[in-house]
């Protein structure tokens, strides 16, 4: 395929058109796609997925301009996937994120896309995963995955990423107990941004509420958790950031822990997959036959129960 | 409340409801502020007042007759054109000739370069140098710019918020250098800065430090410049932007209140500096509106000076400069402007104004030229000399009707003031975006009320002219003015004493990083003969550089066309080409090179994605090869460049080689909207611009452009 060298030589313009093609609804679009998806994955780069994920109003971007910089400043090659949260169920979204984001976005060596979420959990599913391959592909160290903070999206991103970091606000320690276990689980690094004027104080207090409440899952986990204090706007702790991030990857690789997540990763996505297409299949033959309408009709009637509605429709459309 | 004791108003309302058959209580209008307005009101209508007292004075509390006694009758309101453009010896040639014609005051324009605080041989303000007014890179130029103008008798306003520090003291040693020692110099710097973070974009540091530069400023002119208006809080860009009447006051005078805080934690007493406070407001075409909203400030102003403990007459005074309103000006039609602009006029002078700057009509289009500023100058002219409203002071006080709307807008304004005070005053809710976005949902509400014509604008959305007239209009060529000022800036740093320059530099930033007023180091260097620029950066390195984060609003443009035949067809057209294409149509907005307006760029970006477009917002002052970069990476269709500040010619052409250089095949549509003179209509055509939209054009069948020009290229390949 054309599109495949071209990604890999790195032209930034075969990059976008090929996560359009990824995202897109289209039945031939996505055709093509499952082809490229499959020559590129025969040629992994080396790149580090991390995702970012956190509550609206913490700085997320911000923290992305100020990290992201700081790596480009180092040489590194870093591709960025945000999902933007502003999606309207009717009409289309205002993807507001680069706004925030002016230094990194300049910078020859970053790629910066931006995908409406469209109201998904986070807007994961379409497409990201196999955006990030070709970013992989394409030669890019470092791909952030950037998904706004909405309980269950942090779940299906870490599902995506070698590593996962919430970024989390000065304050916010009074909110722990209502941070559910789930997402300390999938969480490798918690992020205190806002460390800087007069949140300092309360900055460093909430990350020591961080590490002593997660103390407590130390010995439940195989690894610890790190709580890390920042600020994006005076760019401190950025050093911090990439030592920690380097540091656990080495460690995973070192531990077998990495890919064995990737595996799991690979796993979870070929049952997503196999659903999908099962999903779409069932719905298919469904409407074809026409029985729910029927057999509704035969339970409004009190001709027979939900239950046997149910079973005999499913029957029926699982029969060949 | 409607008089029920009385008889004769009875019979007036059934005569009334016989001839409207409208009940009496429907038969009202609402205006953009939310303010119901009756038909007709009555002696009742001015009772229960808590913000206008009746029977008040012209010269006595609460002001709102006006701050002087005699008002006009002694001396008519000063004509202060604002004007520059190109470099300071063209401007200065234009000013000559402007006095010379009758006018009174001078009022300077920068151009964007100079506001951002970027010498004119950055690479970052290539097409915006001498553009939307006069560059100013050193000492030099400011002192050719008043070259035969002797700023001891001459008032000079100075339209300047970013670049403050730079720009006042390059005025303190141009008048020295002219033999006129500060205590002399008269006039105004607007210095207003929280505006600029909500609309109008011109700053250079983040909120806080540009606080207290405000407050340098007018520490300084408080001890140093006795004749000197420290700061001119301005509600005009907020109303330009979008907001109504109540915003407009509200937060101008939210922004007064801060101000006054600023100097005070100076240590300054509030008599000190208050009496050269000034204010500045925009007049739109809302006749009454405009009249009673210069009352309603100058009533409130009193009242919240009072409550911090001024004792000084003169500190409770508000006084105001006013601008017709630029952004009534339409492109089409155009001599429809110097109409509005003689209504707008007629509105500041019966509310009371103290200066006034008249546009000219081909201001929608592109800077005045020589013809068109005369015009604008005669309508003032005229209002002194031929139609007698010089004769009688406040002349509308007692009308039921604009007594009643003053009252309402102090009550609205008033509400909103308290709520900014609750949030911990204006600073605080800028850097919330609060004001921002209110703002903007004002903007939007305003352009769907004209797309959907529910509001009329002649000559755009009813009575078009079927000849439009063609207008001559002034052409810059800022390549040209761009070389003048960097042969300037190399002569400048050959001759002078770069050790020197240097020294007062790192003193420059060594100041900044204690409390000492910025203003002495400043005019030291400036003396020295350091660039604009370089002043900006020496303190950028304490204070770093300010990027606005931009929220948006949505939803409210679309709400205002549920079941519109035109909307719903693009709509369509858009499910469409999902259906097609497997996505949304994509789109880029953008602002380029150093102009902040972003309004236009706003209300574009919200609209499109109400009608099914996804929107990519780009930052400010991008430059076009970023623009590049963000289209391609995001593949959009198509590039819709917002300009205001006429840097397309240089801008556009500059875009379409860097999507070249990125991708040789790239097929991304680009459009323009904004203020293009039809003389660059055919440039920008030539230069594979696809569409051009102009002031006052219609979003809806833009935005039907915009869909069938991506359909029409993507069917193509």
């Amino acid at each position: 395929m054309e599109l495949v060298d071209k990604i890999i030589k790195g032209e930034r313009a075969a990059i976008a058109k090929a996560i359009t093609l990824v995202e897109s609804s289209k039945d031939t679009d996505q055709q093509i796609s499952r082809e490229l998806i499959s020559e590129l994955i025969k040629k992994p780069g080396k790149s580090i997925r991390v995702g970012f994920s956190g509550p609206p109003g913490v700085g997320k971007s911000t923290f992305i301009e100020s990290f992201g910089s700081y790596l480009v400043s180092q040489n590194y090659k870093l591709g960025i996937l945000a999902i933007d949260p502003s999606s309207q169920i009717t009409g289309g979204s205002i993807l507001g994120d680069k706004t925030r984001m002016v230094e990194i976005s300049k910078n020859p060596n970053t790629f910066i896309r931006s995908t409406p979420s469209r109201g998904t959990l986070g807007g994961i599913s379409m497409g990201t995963r196999e955006a990030s391959i070709i970013l992989d592909a394409a030669g890019y160290d470092f791909i952030f995955i950037e998904t706004v903070g909405v309980g269950q999206s942090e779940i299906v991103a870490s599902n995506l990423v070698d590593i996962f970091t919430l970024i989390v606000g000065p304050g916010s320690g009074d909110e722990l107990q209502g941070i559910k276990k789930g997402i300390t689980e999938y969480a490798d690094i918690f992020i205190v941004n806002k460390n800087d004027g007069e949140l300092k104080m309360e900055a460093s207090k909430t990350a020591a509420d961080y590490k002593s409440a997660l103390s407590y899952y130390k010995k439940l986990d195989a690894l610890e958790k790190q709580v890390l204090l920042v600020s994006a706007i005076e760019q401190t702790g950025m050093e911090d950031v990439i030592k920690t991030i380097n540091q656990i990857i080495d460690q995973n690789k070192l531990k077998g822990i990495f890919d064995e997540r990737r595996a799991d990763q690979l796993e979870y996505w070929i049952e997503e997959e196999v659903k999908n297409i099962i999903a779409s299949d069932i719905t298919k033959r469904l409407t074809s036959k026409g029985n729910i309408p029927k057999y509704s009709e035969k339970v409004m009637k009190n001709e027979m129960s939900m239950y046997e509605a149910v079973e005999t429709i499913t029957k029926d459309t699982l029969k060949q | 409340m409607t008089n029920k004791s009385n008889n004769g108003f009875n019979t007036w309302q059934k005569s009334f409801e016989k001839e409207t058959k409208k009940n009496f209580s429907d038969a009202k209008s609402e205006t953009d502020e939310g303010i119901d307005i009756k038909p007709v009101y009555t002696r009742d209508d001015l009772e229960n007042f808590s913000f206008v007292e009746n029977n008040s004075l012209p010269g006595q509390w609460p002001y709102t007759r006006g701050p002087k006694a005699s008002m006009y009758t002694n001396r008519p309101w000063t004509i202060r054109q604002y004007a520059g453009f190109s470099t300071a010896e063209e401007s200065n040639e234009f000013y000559k000739k402007n006095l010379e014609s009758g006018q009174k005051g001078l009022s300077v324009a920068f151009d964007l370069p100079t506001h951002r605080g970027y010498d004119s041989d950055d690479d970052l303000v290539m097409g915006d140098v001498g553009k939307a007014g006069v560059a100013i890179d050193t000492v030099e130029d400011m002192k050719i710019l008043f070259n035969n103008i002797p700023l001891d008798q001459m008032s000079v306003s100075m339209t300047m918020n970013g670049a403050v520090l730079p720009v006042l003291a390059s005025f303190i040693v141009a008048g020295e250098e002219q033999g006129v020692d500060k205590s002399l110099l008269s006039g105004t710097i607007q210095n207003d800065i929280l505006k600029e973070f909500m609309v109008r974009n011109t700053y250079i540091y983040p909120p806080e430090p540009s606080m207290k530069i405000v407050a340098d400023i007018i520490e300084f002119t408080s001890k140093e410049m006795p004749k000197f208006n420290s700061i001119s809080i301005s509600g005009y860009h907020m109303q330009e932007a979008g907001a109504d009447n109540v915003l407009e006051l509200a937060y101008t005078l939210a922004d007064g209140m801060e101000y006054v805080r600023a100097a005070m934690s100076k240590g300054l007493d509030v008599d000190d500096f208050a009496p050269r406070l000034s204010f500045f407001f925009a007049i739109g075409t809302d006749f009454f509106m405009e009249i009673a909203k210069l009352r309603a400030a100058r009533t409130l102003w009193a009242k919240i000076m009072k409550n911090f403990g001024a004792k000084n007459e003169r500190s409770l005074i508000l006084r105001t400069h006013c601008q017709t309103s630029g952004v009534s000006l339409t492109e089409k039609d155009p001599y429809n402007n110097i109409i509005r602009t003689s209504y707008e006029a007629l509105s500041a002078i019966l509310g009371g104004t103290q200066s006034l700057h008249t546009n000219s009509f081909d201001e929608a289009i592109a800077l005045p030229t020589d013809e068109s500023a005369r015009i604008a100058r005669n309508t003032q002219l005229i209002l002194q000399n031929e139609t007698g409203v010089t004769k009688t002071v406040d002349p509308l006080a007692g009308s039921y009707f604009v007594e009643n709307l003053t009252e309402e807008l102090s009550k609205k304004a008033w509400d909103i003031i308290t709520e900014i005070e609750e949030l911990g005053g204006m600073t605080k809710a800028v850097k919330a975006g609060i004001p921002k976005l209110k703002i903007e949902e004002s903007a939007t509400k305003k352009q769907a009320k004209v797309d959907s014509g529910s509001r009329v604008v002649v000559g755009v959305n009813k009575y078009k002219n079927p000849k439009e007239p063609s207008v001559d209009v002034r052409v810059i060529d800022n390549n040209r003015v761009r070389d003048d000022q960097i042969k300037k800036i190399q002569a400048i740093k050959k001759s002078r004493d770069t050790k020197a320059v240097e020294k007062a530099l790192t003193n420059l930033t060594n100041a900044a990083k204690d409390e000492t007023n910025l203003l002495i180091p400043c005019i030291e260097a400036i003396k020295l003969r350091a660039t604009v620029g370089e002043v900006s950066k020496a303190l950028e390195q304490v204070y770093g550089r300010h990027f606005a984060k931009s929220l948006s609003v949505s939803g409210v443009y679309g709400k205002h066309f549920e079941g519109d035949e035109e909307f719903m067809k693009v709509e369509s057209k858009i499910k469409e080409f999902e259906n097609l294409n497997g996505r949304r149509p994509r789109v880029l907005v953008v602002k380029m090179g150093q102009d902040g307006h972003d309004r236009g760029a706003k209300i574009v970006a919200t609209s499109f994605a109400d009608m099914g477009f996804d929107v990519d917002m780009g930052p400010l002052f991008q430059s076009p090869k970023d623009v590049a970069k963000d289209a391609i990476e995001n593949d959009v269709h198509a590039i819709g460049v917002s300009t205001l500040a006429a840097g397309h010619k240089t801008l556009v052409p500059e875009l379409m080689k860097g999507l070249k250089e990125i991708d040789p095949k790239s097929k991304i549509i680009v459009f323009v909207g904004g203020i293009i003179p039809e003389q660059d209509y055919e440039f920008l055509y030539e230069n594979n611009v696809s569409a051009i939209f102009g002031p006052g054009s219609n979003i809806i069948e833009s935005a039907e452009k915009v869909i069938d020009l991506i359909s029409d290229n993507l069917s193509k390949e």
